[in-house]
């Protein structure tokens, strides 16, 4: 009789890794959305087949990424079938058309019981009625809206000023803020234990500390320095408390400027204005302007070039607290929104799809730039992380990611549950900021013991240690 | 009588098995040989077939809790061998189902490995300790290199039944 192997439970997931394919997705759609899904996706050894009507485009990406891909019309059965729907975990339905996203769901769900079934649906025709995309009607999984996205996004930007980052966690209740420590700022220049002292009150936690773009551990006796980038956790409810006692020169907004008003646009200027914020909306294209001043009651349309300088001036742009460009070219983007931050604009934060982009105009050119892209894949992503993961936020150009999982099982079927945070064996630059237990929000102190069913908010500053994250979260075979 | 049979996992280990027969949940026809399905997801769609066979239970809602159960962490427990597995109302005694692959597909297995011998279980919603049980038993008895060969090796079904069932946790061979 042979001898049995012993594996052990915690394979270091670098280096002992079978590059075995893990899960497989269709993606139908290879828009820009599609191909920076596939981008990623086909990084972390998933099985990716792409379906476009458009042959270069796909030959394109496949000389790029390692993928499959199959050319046709993406709600096809027969297409569907090509590209693997028998054998696919997931289908990704991202065409520019929510009637195909529909129909090749529902068409999937039909044909071949596609367990998860994620679809990008636009119009908030649709999307203004959920019962829609229930198993017996439309079975839509995870509906995702790149624009809706973008826009809660920067919404949460605006009404924490001198942020750089507001992610949501436990629906709502966490809160996740990357900020800039500043020269004579109260965090600078004091240990990260200091802080309790500053806030007697309020629980939060420092997940992690970008110092000229590295990582650096956040540990007790760590010492902030001016223009260090600062990600803590708190209670939602304590974000304004913790933010005014770290930036305490950062005034609240009223005068927003918006330029460009596309899906994304319109939207912010809709909630904006509900908000009681005072809005500007710039659009050079005059019909577009037309329409959205009828659907808009109180923020002022402007027919004209955002970065001209004019314009801007004649506005009273040096008044202006959160100027924000969001057309679809990133050049103009750019370039209006330094344009006004030289004019005066309090804060400048620009929509900007180009990866390498964002990595060239950080911080002092301008304040925020953000990737629709990043915004979208996490909330993918939350759908493909094995274990029971709910949330996952894409950060630093993807290096890093913030994640909400949920432990499940006991002291044996688990490898976290039943232990104290300084008990478990995190992988190396992966820290817990916070967990969420009923509608308790706890900061994770090393003592603090997790339960089954707890939420744990997790930062994982190296993307490539997410594999030993996910197993960490894995329950045994015995939990039933 | 109780057996502890050494687990394939720690957590196994440690649990002992009150008496219990495999007949008592698992019948020939809900075994199925040299199987040819090429994915983990067609495989969970056989399993839920064979669970589902001759019953009033829901296929979809079946599939459903299987893919949501690996989800949470594969029950593949290594050595080719996985336990697919999950919990449902409406259902009066625990049903079991077998497959094996004639390739071994991957899993997403603890040791990585591709998976070729796969035995199903559904149990009612209510009593844990039952389920614990089976599972530490089926854990215990794939963890059998012996068994595990002459299953992959059978073509009928009625022999792999036999086999099944009669394991009595000494044998090297039969």
């Amino acid at each position: 009789m042979s001898v049995i192997q012993r594996f052990p439970s915690h394979v270091s997931g670098l280096h002992n890794k079978l590059e075995e394919k893990y899960m497989k997705i269709i993606i139908l759609g290879s828009g820009q959305v599609g191909g920076s899904i596939a981008e990623t996706l086909a990084g972390e050894a998933n099985d990716i087949t792409m379906v476009d009507t458009d042959p270069a485009v796909l030959r394109r990406l496949q000389d790029r990424l390692d993928i499959r891909t199959v050319v046709g019309s993406a709600s096809h059965p027969s297409v569907l079938a090509q590209a693997g729907g028998e054998d696919a975990d997931m289908i990704l339905a991202v065409t520019l058309n929510d009637e195909v996203n529909m129909v090749a769901c529902q068409i999937a769900y039909t044909l071949f019981h596609t367990p998860t079934k994620i679809a990008r649906i636009r119009s908030s025709d649709y999307l203004d009625h959920p019962e829609i995309f229930m198993q017996e009607a439309i079975p839509i999984d995870v509906i995702i809206s790149p624009e809706q996205i973008i826009t809660d996004q920067i919404l949460r930007l605006i009404e924490h000023p001198g942020s750089l980052q507001v992610l949501d966690f436990a629906n709502g209740r966490i809160q996740m803020v990357g900020i800039r420590a500043y020269y004579d700022g109260p965090l600078v220049g004091h240990e990260l234990r200091d802080l309790r002292k500053h806030m007697p009150r309020i629980d939060t936690r420092v997940a992690a500390i970008y110092r000229r773009d590295r990582a650096i551990p956040p540990e007790g006796h760590t010492v902030i320095e001016a223009d260090d980038e600062v990600f803590f956790v708190a209670a939602s409810k304590h974000i304004r408390a913790v933010m005014s006692e770290l930036r305490k020169l950062d005034k609240p907004v009223k005068r927003i400027m918006l330029a460009g008003a596309g899906n994304i646009g319109l939207r912010l200027a809709t909630e904006l204005e509900q908000k009681k914020y005072s809005v500007k909306l710039i659009d050079h294209n005059t019909e577009r302007a037309k329409r959205v001043s009828e659907e808009l009651h109180k923020t002022i349309v402007l027919n004209g070039d955002a970065a001209d300088s004019e314009l801007l001036q004649n506005e009273n742009i040096d008044d202006i607290d959160v100027f924000c460009a969001l057309t679809n070219d990133d050049e103009a983007n750019i370039l209006s929104a330094m344009l006004a931050k030289r004019m005066g604009a309090r804060r400048v934060m620009a929509l900007v799809n180009r990866v390498e982009y964002v990595d060239l105009i950080q911080s002092d050119v301008l304040d925020v730039a953000f990737s629709p892209k990043q915004a979208t894949i996490g909330s993918l992503l939350a759908h493909i992380r094995r274990g029971d993961v709910v949330a996952v936020h894409s950060l630093r150009r993807g290096a890093a990611e913030a994640i909400e999982a949920i432990a499940h099982g006991d002291r044996s079927s688990s490898q976290v549950v039943g232990r104290s945070i300084s008990e478990i064996k995190l992988p190396p630059g992966t820290n817990i900021g916070a967990l969420v237990r009923g509608n308790d929000v706890l900061i994770a102190h090393h003592d603090v013991v997790i339960e089954p069913e707890d939420h744990i908010i997790l930062f994982v500053v190296d993307k490539r240690h997410i594999p030993e994250v996910e197993k960490l979260f894995q329950v045994g075979v015995t939990f039933v | 009588m109780i057996q502890t049979h050494p687990g394939v996992t720690d957590e196994v280990q440690t649990i002992s098995v009150p008496a219990f027969h495999l007949a008592t949940i698992l019948d020939q026809d809900r075994i199925v040989i040299d199987s040819k399905v090429s994915s983990k997801k067609r495989l969970l769609e056989g399993v839920t077939a064979l669970l589902t066979h001759g019953s009033t239970l829901d296929t979809t809602r079946v599939f459903q809790i299987l893919t949501e159960r690996e989800r949470l962490g594969s029950t593949g427990i290594g050595e080719g061998v996985a336990i697919p597995h999950g919990r449902i109302d409406g259902l009066d005694k625990p049903v079991g189902a077998f497959i094996s692959l004639r390739k071994a597909i991957n899993f997403d297995a603890q040791d990585q490995q591709a998976v070729n011998l796969v035995f199903g279980l559904l149990v009612p919603e209510e009593a844990t300790s039952q389920h614990l049980a089976i599972l530490a038993k089926l854990a215990g008895m794939f963890r059998d290199t012996a068994l595990r060969r002459s299953l992959a090796a059978m073509n009928d079904a009625n022999e792999v039944y036999n086999r099944l069932i009669h394991w009595d946790g000494t044998t090297g061979n039969t």
